[in-house]
């Protein structure tokens, strides 16, 4: 074997040993994502064996077992992952717009106005849908809100984007707390599960999940020119990116992804903030990676932090907002710690 | 061609059993009288049979249905379904304000007792979308109470048991009325809470005890039903008795914290008085027992005077 020969051979095979390298943490993801989805749709505070979920999914089984199934676990563990799938996805792209560590996707006030706007249906009594309805004009008000002021008149910096996000939050947080403190003893608790997130307000998981694989297809194509202004929109200008048009679209999909997520089940924490983060001190900070896995890390996150919320002291049921920080806390600082 | 003929002959097979079916239903229609009640949402609830397994879905609703003489036919409750004392062996579906749709599924209820602003109306939707029997509860006042038990009885076929029950509340009530219809007013705090304090406006059963009573309730005017106040201004109504019920059956503590205020009317007639809060604090005919108590201890206030 000439030398040439053996060149060109390794030319031709490390691109594809690279490649599959490159997404064989996705294909794990996906693994472990289809696990999470049978371990939600196969435990419940009602216990059906293992082979009886198996004979319903395949159409028979008891009629009590298929609406539990069907229409309880199924379409909540759907909802679940979509909304931690978003959330992540939400997250990591606000860290790169705002190169800024803390950033989450509520960071902005979307989370804040979507709130607003579910309390004051919830205070007026109005049904789900209207609830679900007048979140998403909360949160599309919020993101215009922002928009228009930082746009302003002079010129805008990620860090005036920022500033202004912040203080409409902040905003936002005040009339939540005036609502709360004035609103009538028996709102309360279901003000304070919207507040806190909580996925039986999902209604159907159908919107968040076309949204996921939506945006998963816009954005990974865009990896290569987010990478580069994750750098500094000098150093992306430099590289020929439009940094400006790219920023506001950024600003716009992640704002439209956590106005889905809040919409479906509320304000959520913690997802968006450290599920971006732990897959960067797993996988590097390659963003046609990272999006990817986010859509798929956030829903393995919150599927299992709702299947635990169903059944840890069921019959009661917990918000999910508590697992996910409880699940995700140990998790990131071992990460962080072991990082060093 | 076979196909085809095959497919007429089981057309008419098929008309044949469906004009038998459709008459068996007439039938069973006909045989099955159909019980029907208005609710408190004002919906129409049916049942084509006496129901057999009820589950409340509060506490106070738990009490209204063992009132109704169907205690029996109970077969969940939720968290803090205590009274009567059979409730608290029930298996739970979760606490009032979040509910455990599988296991509420699982037992398979033919009417769900709902409390109309306490349930998640997220929740109460999805159930009415799976198919189950909802009744709306919302007692406001003691006719309520008593309407509630004399439908819920219907629903369940115990008529009997129930209007019985229903009418020596309303009785109860009314001897109560006309004993102190004629006596003085008293004016009264009630304290719902302590941290943050709370009482209660016009718009709260309790405050139509007090009036029962013959007391004044030195808030009925507030807007909200249970609005959260300053000491400041029960300094200021300066009520002639406090009431109020405490953390537990016999936790007097609230009414000790008044005593630093010895300006108080209250205070100095010593009018601080203790109602149990599960007499006075749900809308069941315990009421009747927290009215007597209540109306007694305004009675030891007027003769203080």
């Amino acid at each position: 074997m000439s030398v040439a020969e053996s060149q060109s051979r390794s030319t031709t095979l490390t691109p594809r040993i690279s490649v599959l390298r490159q997404f064989l943490p996705l294909l794990v993801l996906a693994a472990l994502a289809l696990l999470s989805m049978l371990l939600a749709v196969a435990i419940g505070s009602v216990s059906i064996p293992i082979m009886e979920v198996l004979a319903v999914v395949q159409g028979e089984g008891t009629p009590l077992h298929q609406t539990l199934i069907f229409e309880l676990r199924a379409p909540r563990a759907l909802a679940a992952f979509a909304v931690g799938g978003l959330l992540a996805v939400a997250g990591a792209l606000m860290q790169i717009l705002l190169r800024n560590p803390l950033a989450d996707p509520y960071v902005l006030g979307v989370s804040g106005g979507a709130a607003v706007g579910a309390l004051m249906a919830m205070l007026a009594g109005l049904g789900a849908a209207v609830i679900s309805g007048s979140a998403f004009a909360g949160a599309l008000l919020s993101t215009f809100l922002v928009f228009g002021l930082a746009h302003g008149s002079g010129s805008w910096t990620a860090s005036r984007l920022l500033l202004t996000g912040v203080v409409v939050a902040s905003g936002w947080g005040a009339l939540i707390t005036l609502m709360l403190a004035t609103g009538p003893a028996d709102k309360l608790p279901g003000m304070l599960y919207w507040l806190m997130g909580d996925l039986t307000y999902a209604r159907s998981p159908w919107p968040a999940v076309v949204a996921l694989v939506l945006v998963c297809l816009l954005v990974v194509p865009l990896g290569r020119s987010l990478n580069v202004l994750a750098r500094g929109p000098l150093q992306a200008a430099a590289l020929g990116v439009s940094v400006k048009p790219l920023e506001w679209s950024i600003y716009v999909v992640a704002s439209l992804l956590t106005a889905m997520a809040v919409t479906t089940a509320g304000s959520i924490g913690f997802v968006g903030l450290v599920v971006p983060h732990m897959l960067r001190l797993l996988l590097g900070n390659d963003q046609r990676l990272i999006l990817p896995a986010c859509a798929l890390g956030g829903g393995i996150l919150l599927t299992l932090a709702d299947t635990l919320a169903r059944i840890l002291i069921a019959p009661e049921q917990l918000p999910v907002g508590v697992i996910t920080a409880l699940l995700g806390v140990p998790t990131f600082l071992y990460l962080l710690y072991r990082s060093r | 061609m076979t196909h085809l003929r095959q497919a007429a002959g089981n057309g008419a097979c098929l008309n044949r059993a469906l004009i038998l079916s459709l008459l068996c239903l007439f039938a069973a229609v006909v045989q099955a009288e159909e019980r029907c009640v208005t609710d408190d949402a004002n919906r129409r609830v049916c049942l084509d049979k006496p129901a057999q397994r009820i589950i409340p879905l509060s506490p106070g609703a738990t009490e209204l249905v063992y009132s109704a003489g169907a205690g029996d036919r109970v077969i969940a409750g939720v968290s803090y379904s205590d009274y009567p004392p059979e409730a608290k062996e029930l298996p739970s579906v979760g606490s009032h304000t979040r509910l455990d749709m599988e296991k509420l599924l699982s037992l398979r209820p033919d009417l769900l007792i709902v409390w109309a602003t306490g349930n998640p109306r997220e929740q109460t939707d999805r159930l009415e979308e799976l198919g189950l029997t909802l009744y709306f509860t919302e007692a406001t006042n003691f006719e309520q109470i008593a309407s509630n038990i004399e439908r819920l009885s219907e629903l369940s076929g115990t008529q009997g048991e129930g209007h019985g029950e229903a009418q020596r509340f309303r009785e109860g009530i009314d001897t109560l009325r006309r004993q102190y219809r004629d006596a003085d007013t008293v004016p009264v705090f009630y304290q719902v809470w302590d941290e943050p304090l709370m009482t209660i406006n016009r718009e709260h059963f309790i405050h139509e005890v007090i009036t029962l009573c013959r007391g004044d309730n030195v808030f009925a005017d507030l807007s909200r039903r249970v609005p959260r106040i300053g000491k400041e201004s029960v300094l200021e109504a300066d009520p002639e008795a406090i009431v109020a019920g405490g953390m537990g059956e016999e936790n007097r503590d609230w009414l000790e914290d008044w005593k630093a205020f010895s300006n108080l009317t209250a205070v100095k007639r010593d009018n601080l008085f203790f109602v149990p809060p599960s007499l006075i604090q749900r809308p069941t005919t315990r009421l009747l027992k927290g009215a007597r108590a209540l109306c007694q201890h305004l009675e030891t206030a007027r003769e203080r005077r």
